[in-house]
């Protein structure tokens, strides 16, 4: 079949490729130069596509004063802290969720899937005004513990997933010989589910690291994440387009990277693990 | 060994069953209970008071529903869900339709289709503030490459820009959406079509089906409940945008781009109007509970 298609169906098909390449992709490379662009070249038009790298902006924003390089920190922190703190909380539910045919299972499944869905905006006064009141505001632990309501729903649905694909027999005969709930959740399913809970977390944290929302409410100055901190060059006398392309690009990485390592789990967990793909 | 537990089932482990799951599940559902509920009841309370943060640090009377009245007499909130309902569907159609198309080439046996496929779905990784930051760069109407490329291909654009135009502005933020989440779409429904049974396929061919009605009466309604999923995902993520207007436009020029979201965080983050934003809060929470419980009504009801 794939014979009998024309060299002119071929030829579009590569053309439609490249295409989709240089609209899905160009844009994001255009801002990779940006950050390494001399200033006289930013805007200038038309394009200027060759020219020396000026690693200013860099040197900038990460190295000397290096503004950047401690909310790269503070990005980290937050996202390793929110992923750290939802393991107990979401592992538990998703095995239930997963092994036991509770009344309502479906109804607890909608209802996480109704947090992922909700207004963020909505919470970011009453969590601004009610962190101050509990003295908790511009610490990590407070955004580390709002970043919950994102990643606990999103690693109970991509889990239970992986959990359901674990063969029920070896807890079966595990129990048989007496093991309690416990003994089977850390000693039977957890080395089984493993690389789930690996894909699992490793998403979970491109999902905090992504939240601009709550850290733009909760940060202080030396706690601000990285995506939000880049906002503090808008408001500066003119735009500063390379440092905030340089500091962009540096937020740009990580998820990157991590989805480019996930490739085959990539729809599972764009899909909360609904999707095998 | 088994004939010892057949033989000694203790009572109290026959009833445990009933409870053990309830004991996993109730920390997660604890703990995310009380991270909304406090918020959403300090609210409520607020709402019904007058209380702007630049006149003092806490409510400063009883006002029953004026903040309600207020949100709703001026136009700002209906303006808003207007526009935001505008603006949710057509994105959402639009990054389903191109997403579907997408899938659809992605299917295709070219080589140097599976580099191009993980290559795609670069930019929905990448954070919505941060895709704001590269589209007001893109769109700068003095030097910007979206400007030129439109200018130099013949399209006249507004002199204002078109970020600092009432007509082009809502648009112009919905692109930006549209160019993140497209490719979400485009490798969901890629991987969904991908699953469908080859023998359905073949016997629709026998039959002399075309392709077009193939996918339309064959293919999709396969992969409905993926669709459904993916669709009201991303319905839901487009009309609670606030971060990319904060970014573009700010709402505006005038409340032309303005999302119910953005309104929120205007009444809140910029206006300091605490019990105004609380009933925003409560009706926007109202109407994304009522579209949420639409989805599930008519899409999931068959559903596990």
């Amino acid at each position: 079949m794939e014979g009998s298609e024309s060299v002119a169906g071929r030829l579009l098909g590569y053309a439609a490729m490249v295409l989709l390449l240089l609209i899905f992709i160009g844009p994001i490379l255009w801002f990779v130069l940006l950050a390494i662009r001399p200033a006289e070249t930013y805007f200038a038009m038309p394009p200027v596509l060759s020219f020396t790298p000026n690693w200013e902006s860099i040197r900038y924003t990460f190295f000397n004063p290096g503004n950047n390089a401690p909310q790269l920190m503070n990005s980290l922190i937050v996202a390793v802290g929110a992923v750290a703190l939802n393991l107990p909380f979401s592992f538990p539910a998703a095995y239930a969720l997963s092994r036991y045919k509770i009344r309502g299972r479906k109804h607890i499944m909608l209802w996480y899937l109704g947090l992922l869905m909700a207004p963020p905006v909505a919470f970011l006064i009453p969590y601004s005004i009610l962190a101050s009141l509990a003295g908790v505001k511009g610490t990590y632990f407070s955004m580390i513990l709002i970043s919950q309501t994102l990643t606990i729903p999103f690693s109970v649905w991509l889990m239970r997933s992986f959990i359901d694909e674990v063969p029920i027999e070896i807890e079966e005969a595990a129990r048989i010989d007496g093991a309690g709930t416990t003994t089977i959740l850390l000693k039977f399913i957890l080395p089984m589910v493993m690389p789930g809970l690996i894909v699992t977390s490793m998403f979970a944290f491109v999902f905090s690291w992504n939240n601009a929302a709550f850290p733009l409410v909760l940060a202080n100055r030396s706690t601000t994440t990285l995506p939000v901190g880049t906002l503090q060059y808008f408001g500066t006398a003119g735009v500063t387009w390379g440092f905030i392309a340089s500091a962009a690009v540096a937020a740009m990485i990580p998820p990157m990277l991590i989805f480019l390592v996930l490739d085959r789990y990539v729809v599972r967990g764009l899909t909360f693990g609904s999707v095998k793909g | 060994m088994t004939a010892i537990s057949i033989a000694a089932p203790p009572r109290a482990r026959r009833r445990l069953p009933d409870y053990t799951p309830w004991l996993l599940i109730s920390p997660s559902i604890l703990l995310l209970v009380a991270l909304i509920a406090f918020p959403l009841l300090f609210a409520l309370k607020n709402s019904f008071y007058f209380w702007n943060l630049q006149m003092g640090p806490s409510p400063m009377g009883f006002i029953g529903f004026d903040n309600y009245k207020m949100a709703l007499s001026n136009g700002m909130f209906l303006d808003s869900l207007k526009t935001t309902l505008m603006m949710t569907v057509v994105g959402t159609a639009v990054e389903f339709t191109l997403g579907l198309a997408i899938a659809l080439l992605l299917l295709r046996k070219l080589s140097g289709i599976k580099l191009t496929r993980v290559l795609l779905i670069m930019p929905t990784t990448i954070a919505p503030i941060v895709v704001g930051f590269l589209f007001r760069y893109m769109y700068d109407p003095n030097g910007g490459l979206i400007p030129w490329l439109l200018t130099s291909s013949g399209i006249p654009l507004p002199a204002a820009g078109l970020l600092g135009s009432p007509s082009t502005a809502l648009w112009a933020v919905l692109f930006a959406d549209i160019w993140q989440w497209t490719p979400f779409f485009a490798i969901v429904l890629y991987a969904a079509l991908l699953a469908v049974p080859g023998e359905i396929v073949e016997a629709a061919k026998i039959d002399g089906i075309s392709p077009w009605k193939q996918l339309l009466h064959i293919k999709l309604p396969l992969i409905r409940k993926t669709a459904m999923i993916v669709v009201m995902l991303r319905f839901m993520q487009i009309f609670n945008t606030f971060d990319l207007v904060v970014v573009l436009t700010k709402g505006g020029p005038g409340t032309s781009s303005r999302t119910l979201g953005y309104s929120l965080y205007q009444a809140g983050m910029v206006d300091f109007n605490i019990g105004l934003s609380s009933a925003m809060t409560w009706m926007m929470v109202i109407i994304v509970n009522a579209i949420i419980g639409l989805f599930v009504f008519f899409a999931f009801k068959d559903w596990d």
